[in-house]
């Protein structure tokens, strides 16, 4: 709010200075008179004073390093100035567009949206100025969205509640009688618990769909009574740093947030994540869409994808683009192998209320 | 024929009511119908097609009912203790009731969880002092979705009954000791007949407010302790299927109706809601 507050005001002055100097220099009248041209490489946008685009994602650690890493470079090589609103969320993509009162610019989504299923609600990207042949093709960009950043959906452990066992991936953690404990889950069908019970029972990542939703069901049993359900990362990170769950499927940022900022003894198995992206989209109707679209080439080129990760354990998406040296270790990037899994995004989208069936069945029964 | 012109002055309370309640209510009813376009009364079908929707939706109601018996046993005597204390300690106790008012509802169940959970203050003192030596499972349990919600609603049980208590006149009781009522007697035959609208205003109160919990039932439940307001908003924000998050709504506010109505027979609902100008 206090951002959003900041950013009016330096918009209030700049039109204000645009006004005066307008009467007596030669200057362009910002760029709303002027619309931007997209041409050029681009990691090599042109100046675009004037031009105020609204970002929305979600907030707290990641919208700040968003912040760092991207807009404020970007603001000191185009002119362009930033609102952003912490509260990304589909269904307000959805009303904005519906309503036709359009005022977000660049959205930050999970790998649940940007698909052809939302194409009613998205600008198709303009992928002769982003380069979608540099993204990780694993991450599937589409026509409506392109990947800017990776996670891992890991197993986590706190290694006191493990009482000195390591888990080595998720047989272990469906398995109680090896290491007792609660375990903290997801409360969402598509959020990999399904996937994760399969890869439990034996599935090769590969082979994970179509999803075989009573063998995961039955699998997920053997854990029932144990099973914690968490609905923010915030809440997952603070399960597994108390201890009250000895291990938990959670994003490798929250893991980290729980290691390093709340000194936790907890710790990340690699084996058998999976890895999965968030994306950038623009809601159809944006009113800065040319200057969205040159922002998010920007933010994508393999010069500046990795500068994320200068700020939070989020990875790059651009296969071209080097992530910050001190983090790599904690990236998900750098621990993909043969038994790394995917989401198959589309998939999921397609058959939700079938998984989501399954998954109020299961907890309800 | 003259009309009373102060009755204009609720006319903004109604356009507002009508703008902000009524549109966007019929709104969603008609969305329930028409999304998907020949949508017709799938989305209500769909409903009743998925036998987890109906354990969610009696769980909802099994769990609203706990939490207003809970909140009576609470409340009443709460209440009562009121009426009958120093009007200094009655302001003190009126306080401690509306102070959870003033917190926001995320926070008091954030700090539930905190006294609660298995590493909680609640049974880490248990476990030192030797009473127990597991820790008890009070969160992620239907006992710390009762718990937590019967926290936030007991306010909206004791005003209402002490409203009511507060308006019966000491001197019945009296005149019940006098005809040789034992003090109990007085109370079962006198006071309790006479609390009664107030009883009832506090468990439709807080009976139809607990049946639109989600929060709370997330953060203190476990599995089987969905609400019907989880299911539709994870419809609403995460699916965008508003057609379907729309009949689930519909359903929610027809069965709440059905049950007023059925109240409604039982007592006179102006008994309920607008005993104070009778007097």
């Amino acid at each position: 709010m206090r951002r959003g507050m900041t950013v009016a005001a330096v918009l209030a002055a700049a039109v204000v200075v645009g006004c005066s100097s307008g009467a007596t220099g030669p200057e362009p009248q910002g760029a709303a008179a002027s619309p931007v041209k997209l041409t050029g490489d681009a990691c090599d946008p042109p100046r675009q004073d004037g031009v105020t685009l609204t970002l929305a994602a979600q907030g707290g650690a990641y919208q700040d390093a968003l912040t760092k890493a991207w807009e404020e470079p970007y603001t000191a090589l185009t002119g362009v100035e930033w609102i952003n609103d912490g509260n990304s969320s589909n269904a307000t993509v959805r009303a904005q567009v519906e309503s036709g009162q359009v005022t977000w610019d660049v959205v930050d989504v999970g790998s649940d949206f940007g698909l052809d299923a939302h194409k009613a609600l998205l600008e198709p990207l303009d992928f002769g100025l982003i380069p979608r042949d540099e993204m990780n093709p694993d991450l599937r960009a589409t026509d409506y969205r392109v990947p800017v950043m990776t996670y891992g959906t890991v197993l986590a452990y706190n290694t006191d509640a493990s009482t000195g066992k390591t888990p080595t991936g998720w047989a272990d953690f469906f398995d109680p009688s090896k290491i007792p404990g609660k375990r903290g889950v997801w409360d969402y069908a598509t959020g990999g618990i399904f996937e994760m019970a399969l890869l439990a029972d034996g599935v090769a990542p590969a082979d994970l769909y179509p999803l075989d939703l009573d063998r995961a069901a039955a699998k997920l049993d053997a854990i029932k009574d144990d099973i914690v359900l968490w609905g923010t990362g915030a809440e997952s990170r603070e399960l597994i740093g108390s201890g009250e769950v000895a291990m938990s499927m959670m994003w490798n940022g929250r893991t980290w947030g729980a290691i390093h900022e709340d000194n936790r003894p907890v710790d990340i198995q690699w084996n058998q994540q999976i890895l999965s992206a968030d994306y950038f989209v623009v809601p159809k109707g944006s009113p800065n869409r040319e200057a969205a679209m040159r922002f998010i080439a920007w933010a994508v080129c393999a010069a500046n994808n990795g500068a994320l990760s200068k700020y939070i354990p989020y990875g790059p998406t651009n296969v071209n683009s080097e992530p910050d040296a001190a983090m790599v270790d904690d990236l998900a990037v750098s621990h993909v192998d043969d038994s790394t899994a995917y989401f198959d995004d589309a998939y999921l989208v397609d058959h939700f209320d079938e998984i989501d069936a399954a998954w109020q069945d299961w907890k309800s029964r | 024929m003259r009309v009373n012109r102060w009755a204009l002055l609720v006319l903004p309370a109604t356009l507002f009511l009508l703008a902000f309640f009524v549109v966007p209510l019929l709104d969603m009813s008609i969305r329930s119908v028409t999304e998907p376009p020949d949508a017709g009364l799938s989305n209500y079908t769909r409903f009743f097609e998925q036998e987890a929707n109906l354990r969610v939706l009696t769980n909802t109601f099994w769990i609203a009912t706990l939490t207003t018996l809970v909140c009576l046993l609470i409340g009443f005597p709460f209440a009562y203790l009121m009426t009958a204390v120093p009007g200094r300690i009655a302001g003190l106790l009126l306080i401690a009731v509306l102070l959870p008012f003033w917190s926001s509802l995320l926070v008091r169940t954030f700090a539930w969880q905190v006294i609660l959970r298995d590493t909680g203050l609640l049974n880490s003192f248990l476990m030192d002092l030797g009473l127990t030596r597991e820790p008890l499972p009070l969160v992620r349990t239907t006992t710390g979705v009762i718990i937590g919600m019967s926290h936030i609603l007991l306010p909206f049980m004791v005003l209402p009954i002490w409203a009511v208590l507060r308006r019966i006149d000491p001197e019945f009781s009296r005149a019940a000791a006098n005809l040789g009522a034992s003090p109990a007697t007085a109370f079962r035959r006198v006071v309790l007949p006479l609390s009664l609208p107030g009883v009832l205003a506090g468990c439709l109160l807080v009976f139809v407010l607990a049946l639109g919990f989600y929060i709370t039932p997330a953060l203190l439940g476990g599995p089987r302790d969905q609400m019907i307001s989880q299911l539709i908003v994870e419809q609403v924000q995460r699916t965008l299927d508003w057609g379907f998050a729309a009949a689930m709504s519909v359903l929610l506010m027809a069965f709440t109706l059905a049950i007023l109505f059925v109240a409604s027979r039982a007592v006179r609902v102006q008994d309920v809601f607008g005993s104070a100008g009778e007097e």
